[in-house]
């Protein structure tokens, strides 16, 4: 384990490390949203007539839609129109190889530490990353199908595999299912697409990495998820993006299907840029995550480890369908500056037996607004169920906000629902403890916060949990007087 | 009921509003004018809660005032004693004060007498100070629509205040009687004000005598707790198939004052809706809110609370507790709000249901919104079943099903009744828990 003094001493006046910006060949949309735009992004893709269909259904239904209103925090002013729905590295012929990819962008993902090299074959992680909007490179794509295992991206997926694409996308997050996901329906350029066969374990972690580069683009990929009878997948998502002065959209979809006994294992590390310490610039991430346990006794679970963004909106959920199957919930979400997470998840209880835990740990600092928002609901059918849930919240500073709002609706007298919350500060006679024994205040709130979110970063790849320790002590950085 | 010529209620509510103003006997015309103004301008900006207002989410209220033709009712007619003895709780010595559809029955009652305390009707005290300063003054009424409504339009209620330095040497125990002929809406409104270094204990129950005509009661009471007052406040909701009940509470909390609230709702009145809110406007106090529901057949009971830590250095206490039987529906909202300047508090809340009905359901939205960083704040939930350990236990001891599962929803109530600082009220109210579970 790294030690977290170092962590601390190397980062050291060190702000937001990934906010370089990459000059490189953009093949570019004009800005605005409309159906010739879409019609466009789907002609550069190549994509067959159902899927223009189903992007201009989802184009209708996000007319149809308003912003929502409920959400604990200001909705900003988003000038959809403005915004570059198709942004993408010049590409001058099909890419074979890594040898091929223009060296520019392999030495951005270098700087980001991102495996793609196949040479760091030790790392034994496949990484699919995805630059602006479109799929730049997948490594491994070889070793993986010798297993049968599909992992690529969405636009190659729609190519080679189309009765797959067809028969799942929008299964789990319906093209009508929010606005933000609507539009993603509507103008999405790309993303992964990973289908485990039946009975197969996946040999290695996959892996995504999503970079914004482009300005004055949002960006909107679709990560379908597709794991057959007795599978299992452990998936890693990442991102970052260049520090500008304005705000940047984000608005992605994954859906996860589990088949029966099969099992995903969702893990993410969000690390877009925040904005400044006035609040000025950053993401808006305003993603739609669903996952499925169709099968019995399926299993999904998510891992989140919230840093970065300006604005963090999202509800990673599970429908628990299948009898016996169970769902997790895994969070982490920091929030210091004037950065605001209203974060947390919904499960839906339909089979019998189905299990569900949600552990959501947020930190607030500086002038950070952070809430937990769930939603446990234990429908008629799924007799014993059982959720269990803890949110517990800690505050670093007088001018931040931590709030919970969880909704139980339990329509079953033999379930079984505990909720338990707590918010509190760091104890003055803990970091008295830790004083006490030569470690500095700073140094100290960086144990305690350790300590607190351990229970999450367990759940996470060892790599990512390194990555994400150091991560949490970065974005904690200075907010300790 | 006077005239003939009203509107159909629920038409009035949502299109013409004001013609219903026209119904309601003026207490003051000069000092109420405004308000009622207001309060009809502000209803008619809110409109009804629907099943989009958040705070109204799972409590469909348009439904139930659909239910029935209700008419507005602001008069009342004499009640027999016998009807008002059944609300009388046995061994209590208090002062029994008798309000029907809000109005003060000065005969049937005996008010506390003393130097100091002020007992009577609303509308007789509209130029007292407690009224001129606290009446209506609390925020929190101005945003939730049917107490707007009940502002621009009730009749009467009951005045209490204490001036400084006085104490009730016994219970107050105000019996509210609900009669009516044709269905009817009825708005008490009540306000008690206690002075610094009061103390009071104030016992509401209702009661709507066997009747075919339905009553709605929308009754809001203001509560004003001032320095190193402390009330104890117990509300027993046991009424019949044939009541209604919006009831909302709002209190505020000056310096080292103490608050200890009781509701318990009980089986039989299909729909009952508590808002509670207690603003903490000074620094220093102790609020307990104490709360049981057991709810049979298909009663709807909706407890929405909300704890205001305004000012630092409070302690809060928030206990909820439902039994769910048949297919009764059961919602808590309990909301807690610690503002920036509310350093040092101490808020803690939970919420236990039991599900004993096969069609029973809960939801429950505890909500912590918090703003400053030195605060121990925390909520609990929990929904479920007997353990079967313990009902093997009771079982394998020779206890009926029946009986053991009397004995554990006793002992699951125990938490709230043995807080009851009242002999009589708490006995009472533990044989009426037993009876309903021995049914």
């Amino acid at each position: 384990m790294v030690n977290s003094n170092e962590i601390i001493d190397d980062i050291a006046n060190k702000e937001y490390e990934f906010g370089f910006s990459t000059d490189i060949e953009m093949d570019m949309a004009p800005p605005g949203l409309n159906e010739d735009i879409i019609r466009l992004i789907s002609a550069k893709k190549n994509e067959p007539e159902w899927l223009l269909e189903w992007r201009l259904k989802g184009f209708a239904a996000f007319k149809k839609m308003q912003f929502p209103k409920w959400q604990h925090f200001e909705m900003p002013v988003i000038d959809l129109q403005s915004l570059c729905y198709y942004a993408a590295p010049r590409k001058k012929k099909q890419l074979n190889s890594l040898d091929e990819v223009d060296p520019e962008l392999l030495a951005t993902f270098a700087k980001l530490g991102i495996p793609l090299n196949e040479q760091k074959a030790l790392s034994g992680v496949a990484v699919d990353a995805v630059f602006d909007s479109v799929s730049v490179a997948t490594t491994f794509k070889g070793k993986l199908k010798e297993m049968g295992v599909i992992f690529c991206s969405f636009g190659e997926a729609v190519q080679e595999y189309p009765d797959l694409v067809k028969k799942y996308l929008g299964s789990v997050v319906p093209h009508s299912d929010n606005i933000f996901a609507a539009l993603n329906a509507a103008v999405f350029s790309d993303g992964s697409f990973v289908y485990i066969p039946k009975g197969v374990r996946c040999p290695m972690e996959l892996s995504t990495y999503f970079r914004i580069n482009a300005q004055n683009t949002g960006q909107f990929e679709r990560t379908l998820i597709i794991a057959d009878d007795n599978s299992h997948v452990s998936y890693l998502e990442g991102c970052t993006a260049p520090m500008r002065d304005e705000n940047q959209l984000h608005a992605a979809v994954v859906e996860l299907v589990a088949m029966e006994h099969a099992e995903i294992k969702y893990s993410t590390v969000q690390n877009w840029y925040p904005g400044d310490k006035d609040g000025k610039g950053g993401i808006y991430n305003f993603v739609t995550k669903r996952g499925i346990c169709k099968g019995n006794a399926s299993k999904i679970s998510w891992t989140q480890v919230e840093t970065g963004s300006a604005i963090t909106w999202k509800y990673p959920s599970v429908i628990l369908q299948g009898d016996y199957s169970e769902g997790e919930f895994y969070s982490v979400a920091v929030v210091r500056n004037k950065q605001i997470a209203d974060t947390g998840t919904k499960i839906h209880h339909i089979g019998k037996g189905t299990k569900s835990r949600i552990i959501s740990k947020g930190i607030s600092a500086g002038r950070g607004d952070n809430s937990y928002r769930g939603l446990v609901s234990v429908g008629p059918r799924a007799d014993n169920a059982r959720n269990f849930t803890q949110c517990d919240s800690l505050l670093i500073g007088n001018q931040c906000g931590s709030h919970t709002f969880p909704y139980i609706e339990s329509r079953n007298k033999t379930a079984m629902i505990e909720h338990e919350a707590t918010t509190s500060k760091i104890g003055e006679d803990q970091i008295f403890y830790l004083n006490q024994r030569g470690i500095d205040s700073e140094k100290a709130v960086a144990l305690i916060v350790n300590g607190y979110v351990k229970e999450v970063l367990n759940q996470l790849p060892m790599e990512f949990a390194v990555e994400a320790q150091k991560l949490l002590s970065i974005t904690l950085e200075g907010s300790v007087g | 009921m006077t005239s003939d010529m009203i509107l159909p209620f629920y038409q009035a509510l949502t299109e013409d509003v004001n013609a219903l103003s026209a119904q309601v006997p003026s207490l003051a015309p000069d000092t109420l004018h405004d308000i009622r103004r207001e309060a009809l301008d502000r209803f008619t900006a809110l409109g009804l809660p629907t099943l989009k207002t958040e705070a109204w989410r799972y409590t469909n209220i348009q439904r139930y005032l659909k239910e029935f033709p209700y008419e507005l009712l602001t008069t009342a007619t004499p009640v027999a004693a016998e009807a008002i003895d059944k609300a009388a709780i046995p061994e209590l010595d208090c002062y029994r004060i008798v309000l029907v559809n809000g109005h003060l029955q000065a005969d049937q009652s005996a008010l506390p007498v003393g130097k100091g305390i002020t007992v009577g009707a609303m509308s007789a005290h509209t130029d007292a100070p407690g009224f001129v300063t606290y009446f209506n003054k609390q925020h929190h009424l101005v945003n939730e629509s049917l107490a707007t409504l009940n502002t621009a339009l009730f009749a009467d209620g009951l005045y209490i205040e204490l001036a400084a330095n006085t104490v009730i040497d016994k219970p107050v125990h105000i019996v509210n009687v609900y009669t009516c002929e044709r269905h009817a809406f009825i708005q008490p409104r009540h306000l008690w004000v206690l002075n610094k270094n009061t103390t009071a204990t104030i016992i509401e129950s209702s009661v709507h005598p066997e009747t075919t005509a339905v009553a709605f009661a929308n009754s809001v009471l203001e509560t004003v707790i001032a320095e190193n007052a402390e009330l104890w406040h117990y509300n027993v909701q046991q009424g019949e198939e044939s009541f209604r009940e919006v009831h909302t509470t709002a209190a505020q909390q000056h310096n080292n004052s103490r608050y200890h609230h009781f509701n318990f709702t009980l089986p039989n009145t299909p729909f009952t809706r508590n808002n509670l809110t207690v603003a903490l406007n000074g620094s220093h106090t102790e609020t307990n809110l104490n709360g049981l529901y057991i709810a049979n057949k298909s009663q709807h009971v909706d407890n929405h609370t909300f704890m205001d830590h305004i000012k630092p250095d409070c302690h809060s206490n928030e206990l909820y507790k439902g039994v769910l039987l048949d297919n009764a529906n059961g919602v808590f909202t309990g909301r807690i709000l610690v503002h920036q300047e509310a350093q040092k508090t101490n808020a803690f809340q939970q919420n236990n249901n039991l599900l004993l009905g096969s069609k029973a359901d809960i939801n429950s939205q505890p909500q912590l919104e918090i703003y400053a960083d030195d605060v121990k704040c925390s909520h609990g939930f929990t929904a479920g079943q007997f353990s079967e350990e313990s009902m093997f236990y009771l079982r394998s001891r020779g206890i009926g099903e029946d009986a053991a599962k009397a004995l554990m929803v006793n002992a699951f109530s125990h938490d709230i009744t043995e807080a009851v600082k009242v002999p009589a009220l708490q006995h009472y109210l533990q044989v009426q828990i037993a009876e309903i579970m021995n049914n």
